[in-house]
């Protein structure tokens, strides 16, 4: 099968069948399910560790109220951990390389979040959009302003996960499509060229678990704001 | 309330008693092909089997394009490599990781319960020391009665010292009075004598006196000077 470049992001599909729910459901099987017992084996007290980490690293500077997203918010993170890393290997189709995807799961959590701000307590939600300490004349325009980059941030969220992985995937299939080209033209070239694709494959592992850390980060953030 | 979050099975599904799970998984040879595959092959081929019959799979998949070579091949070479560095390199030490995190949920609750156990036996310890303490307390109470009955004795006894020392300063007293009373009158008797006698020499007795004393004084004189 020869791949262009970018049939790596086409959406699965069998015989005219989407198989995007599969590509969705399928990560979370590769976690076990914490079973009725005390002391489990590796993984599954690696798992419960790795879990207990994210959510008291999320749920330490949100209030009493906000504990309440500790399992959206956690959950969040797994999966997205998972479709990052699961992607790297070859022939797998990423879910969060699609725009649809990421602002699917984006949009409705930051509307969430400015709702909750916006119903609970109003006058402090919007006084989010003018910072401590401006100088008088500049109101008008910094509140502007803060709307703007409060209406961005659904997009920003998605677009910033959309590009990243993109861009890595695609600088991967590049690079090491130029390593085949050269190799039978400039063997020694073509080496260094894996040594790049190397160096950018250890990139993109780091940059599928920092892109998944941000994304929940900034949700949290959001809700720290607002709740 | 969440009812997503509701456990599906919150037991187990049969209450017979189950086999214990293995200790370890099955044996795997290159962290994904299972040992039986290779003693599957064992008896008819002998140890190379399975390589022979791996190698010749990948080279039939490579020569009728059935794989083909292109950029993901290369990409794979990469991600894999990377992932096979890290597992060598951090899989002992991941491991070790999360057996210190169950050695030290068992070593809490082994705590609690070694606490629990010496916690015990020090009141066992006490308890045994309260019951010998109980034995002796006889011989105490006989020490503590014996040492009020001598305080008391003593008590007594200065009580009855004081009183008759009392007495007697009385009746010393008493004696002193009367004695004073002879000794005035004695020496007044004795005045009243003396003066009625140096009252009673006539002028007459005094010269006759004075006469007779010089005679003795002149007899005196003569025998003395014999003496010398």
């Amino acid at each position: 099968m020869n791949l262009s470049f970018f049939d790596q992001f086409t959406s699965p599909c069998l015989m005219g069948i989407p198989l995007t729910l599969i590509s969705l459901m399928f990560p979370p099987l590769l976690f076990p399910s914490p079973k009725n017992r005390w002391l489990t084996n590796r993984l599954s007290t690696l798992q419960s560790w790795l879990l207990h980490l994210i959510t008291k690293q999320l749920m330490t500077p949100l209030n009493q109220k906000g504990h309440k997203w500790a399992l959206i918010l956690t959950s969040l993170m797994m999966l997205l951990l998972t479709i990052n890393l699961l992607g790297l290997l070859p022939y797998t189709f990423t879910p969060t390389t699609q725009l649809s995807m990421n602002m699917a799961l984006a949009f409705p959590l930051w509307l969430a979040t400015l709702l909750t701000g916006l119903r609970n307590q109003p006058s402090a939600s919007l006084g989010h959009l003018l910072p401590e300490g401006t100088p008088t004349p500049l109101i008008p325009a910094l509140i502007l302003i803060e709307t703007i980059s409060l209406l961005i941030r659904p997009l920003a969220l998605g677009v910033r996960l959309t590009a990243n992985l993109t861009a890595g995937h695609l600088l991967i299939q590049l690079i090491s499509t130029a390593t085949i080209a050269l190799l039978p033209i400039i063997p020694s070239i073509s080496i260094l060229t894996t040594m790049i694709l190397l160096l950018l494959t250890i990139l993109e592992v780091a940059v599928a678990m920092i892109q998944a850390y941000v994304f929940v980060l900034l949700l949290s953030l959001y809700l720290q704001e607002n709740i | 309330v969440f009812h997503t979050t509701r456990p599906l099975h919150t037991t187990q599904q049969c209450l017979a008693p189950l086999p214990p799970l293995p200790e370890k998984g099955g044996e795997v040879r290159y962290g994904l092909i299972p040992e039986e595959f290779f003693q599957f092959f064992y008896p008819k081929t002998g140890v190379t089997g399975p390589y022979m019959f791996g190698t010749g799979l990948l080279l039939y998949f490579l020569s009728k394009e059935i794989y083909v070579i292109n950029h993901e091949t290369v990409a794979a070479a990469c991600i894999l490599s990377v992932i096979i560095y890290g597992v060598k390199k951090y899989g002992s030490d991941v491991a070790a990781f999360a057996d210190k995190l169950n050695e030290e949920k068992v070593a809490k609750a082994l705590a609690v319960k070694n606490d629990a156990i010496k916690d015990l036996e020090a009141a066992i310890e006490q308890e045994k020391k309260e019951q010998w303490r109980v034995e002796g307390r006889s011989y105490l109470f006989d020490a503590k009665r014996s040492n009020i009955a001598m305080l008391l004795e003593t008590n007594y006894r200065e009580r009855l010292l004081t009183v008759y020392n009392e007495v007697k300063k009385r009746l010393d007293y008493q004696v002193a009075m009367q004695n004073l009373k002879r000794q005035k009158e004695q020496d007044h008797m004795i005045q009243w004598v003396e003066k009625s006698v140096v009252q009673s020499i006539t002028p007459q007795q005094q010269k006759e006196s004075i006469a007779k004393c010089i005679l003795d004084l002149k007899a005196l004189s003569k025998s003395a000077q014999a003496a010398v």
